[in-house]
């Protein structure tokens, strides 16, 4: 992956911070900005929100705090309910994206808008015609390299998009916005899919914008970027203005509690020690093909013991997925055995992996872990809905009873909010999905639980709460495989660490090995100072 | 935004609320229909009127000839039986995320079955219109088998295939009738099914007969599948997040299966009502004209009844009123019979309108998200 398009170090070292708090005369005024959507959420509440120009503001705060409605509402996807928008003054009317692209406003999206099979100068011109060859698009080629040379974002514009890695993409993103002449750009959790050398190549570039002028704001729930890339910061929680403060002399303490509103970090109970005894899963070999018939995950091979997280790092897209889903009977295994307890399970199915041991979080709970439209009753019996135990006399009923106090045992025991069982899965919040998923998970009495991403996309509070419940199962003697793409996650919760780059595991560190920096690098492909790959 | 917190002892009162929320809902889905049907007759009656036509008294014959006295109503019921169970066909497919329109083919199917095993089986009556249903309802599974398989294996979609097993089902019924099922005495239909595969009329002088218990019955059971047992839980699954069946511990083919095969089991009994349920005839026509757009004509049965097992009876009884009252219009109103259809059709299309544009959004959904990755998951890089 070595991407080594970085850019001139000079521009970021001019990014001096600015701020309205520091003294900076305000330009962009969001004043009173209130957001009701059409079924009665208030998602906000008068928020105020003023950034300088050539500030770099972090909006920060827990999901459906309304960072993003804020911020779709100042790139014109979202109409405001009541409240002014002023630029240099001036108030401004932003009905689209068309609209706020004329005033210089553009976003950059969590999840791009690339089409994966065009390169990039496609994709930058993409809409605005010159897709063939022509005095159009070589003019447009040479304004494009004129903007990479200014700003420092340098990608490769003739290889299908596709075939980059993920930081490259983000930068192509980047560039298509600020080729639309943006001088307010605003980045939502830019840095979710990057290992932390991309992550800090990208701050680089955003501190040389920032130092030409560009307004740059980052909607984020990382601390940790906050502090090392922002001039300010305006806090958000369930869609009212906390307090905006000046980034310099703020800790990760300071921003945590105005997030949570409460003292308490995002603490990992204490783990028990124990004797760590018998191999509950052994992985010998294993290879698994991707769904283009590769090899994505290659000769991989682990044991994971009894009482300990054994977690997988890495960046997303390095074979975790395919490996989880081997292991969950969802892909088949190409080459190699596993081993659960003893038993060989090549080739079980997920319903016979579940009656040997085996409970699964999946990665992508919305397309596998769960049902949308089904209740919360309906979904709390996802995979064993089957069984006898929830039978009636007529033969093959479902006795909802039965199932109804299974729910409400699983809605107690594992504190999912909802306003009844009745309600649909899809109107929970993200983390109280994710709870009602791992509690109906944990419900299996397995001997392994596998975890993929499980605090993905979830608040700090409920972060905590999913996270409590993995340590809580490993001190009950249970094997935990946990694959995460979030590094602190990972440092957190493991008593072993696999690093996995390009479907290969690159190290298997110890706890007393754990070192950010050396994960980080192996997460990058770099094994004792040499590129691998 | 988080729902309010509640403590899990109060989930029980929420859950009134709850059922209160969805009561509301459906007297929405109720008003819905109303606002339909009214705008339907509207329409119905515009054209009318363009035409000179007295309307008032069109829709009066429409209502007496479907609901005015015990032959009309049984009348309505007789026409509603065989779109009960084709409208199921669409309706449980179409829950379990298929669009399946083969429930023609597989009519055509079971009638041929009906006349084959009615007419030539003989035994006493209970047993031989026993095996007659069977046969039907098994001859309708067996033609539903071929576009499940090529659906599960080799990933055909189900409208093509389906829509060419209609097709070879009807030119095979019409070799049929014609040559091997037919009647020396009579070109113009198949041999008649034996007395005692014969359903009377249950009130003399109308056409409806137990058929319309073995119809309510179909709809009863599916119901109780789709929402009181496992395999009709794993249905919807697969009509919902076919990802998610898997996960399960399901086997997405199976439900695939099973769900052509119980639809086809409705289509091919569709046909048998209209052979051994319907006097006077007992066989089927030469031009097949007693099963004539019925697999089609429920595909809007499902529609309007919103895919229920209940609303499509109601639905059913709707178009089967319409049918029923369609020759009053014409004696009453004089209106013709083509102005009549026309007046049927503006009413469905308003009727089906809400459901088929929802269930038009959902498949084209699908396809959305097949070509997009899912919105939690980030983008994925291939580092070759």
């Amino acid at each position: 992956m070595p991407d080594r398009s970085a850019p001139p170090a000079g521009a970021a070292d001019q990014y001096k911070p600015v701020s309205v708090l520091a003294g900076a005369p305000p330009w962009l005024e969001m004043r009173g900005i209130t957001k009701v959507y059409p079924d009665g959420t208030r998602a906000l509440e008068n928020v105020d929100l003023v950034v300088a120009k050539g500030e770099i503001h972090g909006l920060l705060g827990e999901n459906g705090a309304g960072k993003s409605t804020l911020m779709k509402i100042l790139s014109g996807i979202l109409p405001l309910t009541s409240g002014r928008i002023l630029l240099g003054g001036r108030e401004v009317s932003l009905r689209s994206t068309h609209d706020a692209l004329a005033h210089g406003i553009g976003m950059v999206h969590q999840h791009f808008s690339l089409v994966p099979t065009f390169n990039a100068l496609d994709n930058i011109i993409l809409g605005r015609g010159a897709l063939l060859a022509s005095p159009a698009r070589a003019a447009a080629r040479a304004r494009i390299r004129r903007l990479m040379e200014e700003t420092g974002l340098h990608v490769p514009l003739d290889i299908p998009v596709e075939q980059l890695p993920v930081g490259t993409q983000q930068r192509i993103e980047i560039l298509k916005t600020l080729d639309r002449n943006v001088d307010l750009l605003i980045l939502d959790e830019p840095t979710a899919a990057l290992t932390p050398q991309e992550t800090d190549q990208l701050f680089t570039v955003l501190r040389g914008l920032a130092a030409r002028g560009t307004t740059i704001i980052l909607i984020t729930h990382k601390l940790r970027e906050v502090l090392a890339l922002t001039s300010a910061v305006t806090v958000l929680r369930h869609g009212r203005v906390v307090g905006s403060r000046l980034t310099e002399g703020a800790t990760a303490q300071d921003l945590a509690r105005m997030m949570v509103g409460t003292e308490r970090m995002p603490d990992v109970k204490a783990r028990r020690e124990h004797q760590k005894s018998e191999p509950v899963l052994r992985v010998a070999g294993l290879t698994v093909k991707g769904d283009g018939g590769q090899d994505v995950v290659k000769n991989v091979s682990f044991e994971i013991n009894a009482g300990e997280i054994f977690a997988i790092a890495g960046v997303t897209g390095n074979g975790q997925s395919e490996l989880i889903e081997a292991l969950a009977g969802l892909r088949p295994i190409a080459r190699g055995r596993v081993y659960l307890l003893g038993q060989p399970i090549n080739g079980k199915s997920p319903r016979e992996l579940y009656r040997m041991g085996i409970a699964h979080v999946p990665e992508d709970r919305h397309r596998l872990g769960m049902v949308a439209q089904f209740s919360v009753l309906e979904n709390s019996i996802l995979g064993v809905h089957h069984e006898p135990r929830f039978r009636r006399g007529v033969p093959g009923t479902i006795h909802w009873g039965k199932v109804r106090r299974y729910a409400r045992d699983i809605v107690r025991r594992f504190q999912v909010v909802t306003p009844s069982l009745s309600t649909p899965m899809r109107s929970l919040s993200g983390g109280n999905q994710q709870k009602l998923v791992v509690g109906r998970e944990l419900s299996k009495s397995p001997s392994l639980v596998i975890a993929g991403q499980p605090t993905r996309g979830l608040d700090v509070a409920a972060t905590a709460a999913i996270r409590d419940l993995l340590v809580d199962i490993r001190n009950e003697g249970k094997a935990v495989l946990l694959v995460s793409a979030d590094l602190d996650e990972v440092l957190a919760l493991a008593d072993r660490i696999a690093v996995m780059y390009e479907g290969e595991i690159m190290a298997i560190l110890q706890k007393d090995q754990f070192d950010r920096e050396r994960i980080g690098l192996l997460m990058g492909g770099v094994r004792d100072g040499s590129a691998a790959g | 935004m988080d729902p309010r917190p509640v403590e899990p002892q109060e989930l029980d009162a929420i859950t009134r609320r709850e059922r209160r929320r969805q009561l509301r809902a459906a007297l929405g889905g109720l008003a819905e229909i109303l606002i339909a049907l009214v705008i339907g007759l509207g329409v119905g009656a515009l054209v009318m009127r363009g035409a000179g036509y007295n309307w008032r008294l069109a829709y009066e014959g429409l209502l007496i000839g479907s609901f005015g006295d015990q032959w009309a109503i049984a009348d309505t019921l007789a026409s509603a039986t065989p779109l009960i169970l084709t409208g199921l066909v669409f309706g449980l497919s179409a829950r379990a995320g298929y669009f399946n329109i083969g429930a023609q083919g597989q009519m055509v199917v079971g009638a041929l079955a009906a006349v084959a095993v009615g007419a030539h089986l003989s035994a006493p009556p209970v047993v031989a219109v026993t095996l007659a249903f069977l046969a039907s309802a098994l001859a309708g599974a067996i033609w539903a088998l071929p576009p499940a398989f090529l659906k599960a294996t080799r990933g055909v979609h189900e409208v093509i295939s389906t829509i060419m097993f209609n097709w070879i089902a009807h030119y095979t019924a019409l070799y049929l009738v014609f040559n091997v099922l037919n009647d020396p005495r009579s070109a113009e239909r198949t041999v008649r099914v034996l007395p005692g595969a014969r359903l009377g009329a249950l009130i003399p002088g109308a056409d409806m007969t137990a058929a319309i218990f073995v119809a309510v019955g179909v709809a009863v059971f599916m119901y109780w599948l789709l929402w009181h047992s496992p395999w009709g839980y794993e249905m919807r699954i697969a009509g919902l997040n076919p990802s998610a069946l898997r996960y399960a511990g399901a086997n997405p083919l199976w439900s695939v299966n099973l769900t052509f095969i119980l639809a086809g089991l409705a289509a091919g009994l569709a046909g048998a009502t209209q052979i051994i349920g319907r006097p006077p005839t007992y066989a089927l026509y030469g031009d097949l004209s007693n099963v004539r757009n019925l697999g089609f004509d429920g595909i809007a049965v499902a529609l309007i009844g919103r895919n229920h097992p209940l609303g499509i009876i109601l639905a059913a009884i709707f178009i089967g009123a319409m049918g029923a009252g369609a020759r009053m219009m014409q004696i009453m109103a004089g209106v013709p019979l083509d102005m009549v259809r026309i007046v049927h059709g503006t009413v469905i299309i308003a009727l089906a309108a809400p459901e088929a544009w929802t269930l038009l959004g959902k498949f084209l959904g699908r396809a959305r998200a097949r070509r997009a990755p899912a919105p939690p998951a980030p983008a994925k890089t291939v580092h070759r």
